[in-house]
């Protein structure tokens, strides 16, 4: 079966309904053993230090793997996507090209859909049958995020990683969703523990090994991932052009900080990490961020994949201490 | 408990600072080098004895031991626990300005914090991304290239030449071409301690401060200190022993 790569979270359902394989490149490249490795080649290749480590690992991994077709999201996804997929088309991939609409206007929606459907000349309608196959797993992975900021049975770490998933499905969603049945399973068994600091993690998915693991070894836990929970598509929609208009993270900034603080509100939240990654253009949005939540904010910054190093850990640990303190004096 | 002698030890990347306190006066304070520090103090075990450097031969015998800074979780003093730094600066202003209200700028070898203390405990912090522009080691690394001391560097604010305040390795080459074009050592030096205050400047604006305290090496750079005060239209205090101020406020309270 052919696979499709892609870089963002885009209506996969399309891509499945023509008997094709999803594969989030991101994934590819992170997962993959040399995913250090990957940011080193494209560098040899000629990419920019001054780059974001995603772009990189994502070109080196795409050319690795032999992925031949790649979607290009050319509305609500990041300049260097652009560049990127130039530099994709040069080594012989085929894009497909996507746009979401920023006007979030329905019927462009619709448009945008309908040209994605006849790149891969399938009927939209195909489309739809797999977006209520897919919801079913969707599902499943809203249960795993309940488990895990309200039951205490899933650490921050799994709900990253199965969330995370949701763009590809693990590029097979049936067996994706075997494996969501069995994790269900075990932990519903497990003993909730219950964190005296409650984390949210917003921005871009980190390149960081370890975070989540080092806050529960200082005694917090991450109950709120932003943006893999997006990829969940959280917010449903009736089909496939109201989910994907209701899906935050390609549009401005407001619908997710509108988000941001129902998901705040909900969990209980102490304090909020914004991970943001090295040279991206999100870095700016800190600053609205800090403006437009009203509580603690700690900002991390990642560049190449690799275990947390000494400054994120010192960031981490003040940031874990000042608020156990500030909830120690309110009691 | 006003007996018992108490050990702050801030473990930089240049230098640990000890700080001892009993009851709530400082008895007793100094700084090592950190490869001296850890050479010394290794007693053939994993963990690590003060009592084992010679400067610090005259301090009262210690019964508890805080400590902070990079080295924090890697030594395993005798005696031991950690405290981030974040609390220990925020801490060690505290008992050295007597002030409940203000924003700490403690400016180190490689990392800047801007710390929000209102009433008397942390409320925000920030620190500096991934890059050494604006830190000590920046300066130290101009004064190096121009052969000047810290001292003399930290005398010129007036008329400097721009520098960038992007990059600490840049910062250099910068520098020697600023000469070959036959700039003023006076205007470059007044240039590198504008770049780091321009570096500074967003960090503490962030912040929303009402009053300044400045720690760190870099507190002793009175260009530093002058420019800030101009640009924020802000009093700024630096307490009494800057550098020390992280050892300081492992230990400065008693419980």
């Amino acid at each position: 079966m052919d696979r499709v790569g892609i870089t963002t979270t885009i209506p996969a359902e399309i891509i499945f309904a023509a008997n094709k394989t999803v594969v989030d490149l991101n994934n590819l490249f992170i997962t993959g053993l040399g995913s250090s490795g990957y940011i080193e080649e494209a560098e040899v290749d000629g990419f920019p230090r001054t780059t974001c480590g995603w772009i990189k690992g994502m070109y080196s991994a795409c050319l690795d793997h032999g992925i031949q077709t790649v979607v290009a999201v050319t509305q609500g996804d990041c300049s260097n996507t652009h560049s990127l997929m130039e530099i994709l088309k040069s080594k012989g991939v085929e894009t497909a090209p996507f746009d979401y609409p920023l006007s979030r206007d329905i019927k462009m929606m619709k448009a945008s859909l309908l040209r994605l459907a006849n790149f891969f000349e399938i009927n939209i309608d195909k489309a739809e049958h797999w977006r209520e196959k897919l919801n079913i797993a969707r599902e499943k992975l809203w249960r795993i995020d309940k488990m895990t900021w309200k039951d205490g049975v899933v650490s921050g770490f799994e709900n990253h990683l199965l969330q995370v998933s949701a763009s590809d499905f693990e590029s097979d969603p049936d067996a994706f969703e075997k494996k969501l049945d069995s994790f269900i399973e075990e932990a519903s068994l497990r003993k909730p523990i219950h964190f005296p600091v409650r984390l949210g993690m917003i921005g871009v998915p980190t390149i960081i090994e370890g975070l989540y693991e080092f806050a529960e070894q200082h005694q917090a836990r991450f109950l709120f991932n932003e943006t893999q929970r997006q990829f969940t598509m959280p917010n449903g929609g009736s089909n496939l052009a109201e989910q994907y208009l209701r899906y935050t993270y390609p549009y401005d900034i407001c619908p997710r900080i509108t988000d941001i603080n129902e998901q705040v509100k909900l969990r209980q939240l102490d304090g909020i990490v914004h991970y943001v990654q090295s040279f991206c253009h999100m870095q700016m949005e800190d600053l609205l961020f800090r403006e437009r939540l009203d509580m603690p904010i700690l900002t991390i910054e990642g560049d190449t994949p690799g275990p947390i190093d000494a400054r994120t850990k010192i960031r981490m640990e003040s940031f874990i201490q000042m608020i156990q303190q500030q909830k120690a004096a309110l009691v | 408990m006003s007996s018992v002698t108490r050990c702050g030890v801030d473990a930089g990347s240049r230098e640990v600072k000890l700080a001892f306190f009993t009851g709530k006066s400082l008895v007793f304070s100094g700084s090592v080098d950190t490869v001296e520090f850890y050479t010394k103090c290794r007693n053939g075990g994993e963990s690590l004895d003060i009592t084992r450097l010679d400067q610090f031969k005259e301090a009262p015998p210690v019964k508890r031991i805080v400590t902070t800074g990079y080295g924090r979780n890697k030594i395993n003093i005798i005696g031991g626990s950690a405290i981030s730094e974040i609390m220990a600066h925020a801490r060690g202003a505290i008992w050295q300005t007597g002030l409940t209200e203000f924003t700490l700028v403690d400016i180190g070898g490689q990392d800047t914090k801007v710390i929000s203390v209102r009433d008397g405990a942390v409320k925000d912090f920030i620190m500096n991304d991934k890059c050494a522009a604006g830190s000590g080691r920046y300066l130290e690394n101009i004064a190096r290239v121009l052969s000047v001391s810290l001292e003399k560097l930290s005398t010129f604010s007036e008329d400097s030449a721009t520098l960038s305040s992007t990059c600490a390795i840049f910062g250099e080459s910068e520098v020697i071409g600023l000469i070959s074009e036959g700039v003023e050592i006076e205007k470059i030096l007044a240039g590198a301690n504008r770049s780091v205050v321009m570096r500074l400047l967003p960090m503490i604006k962030k912040q929303k401060p009402e009053r300044l305290v400045v720690t760190g090496g870099v507190a002793n750079n009175e260009a530093i200190i002058k420019m800030l005060g101009i640009e924020l239209k802000l009093e700024v205090t630096v307490p009494p022993l800057p550098q020390l101020n992280g050892a300081i406020g492992c230990c400065s309270c008693p419980e």
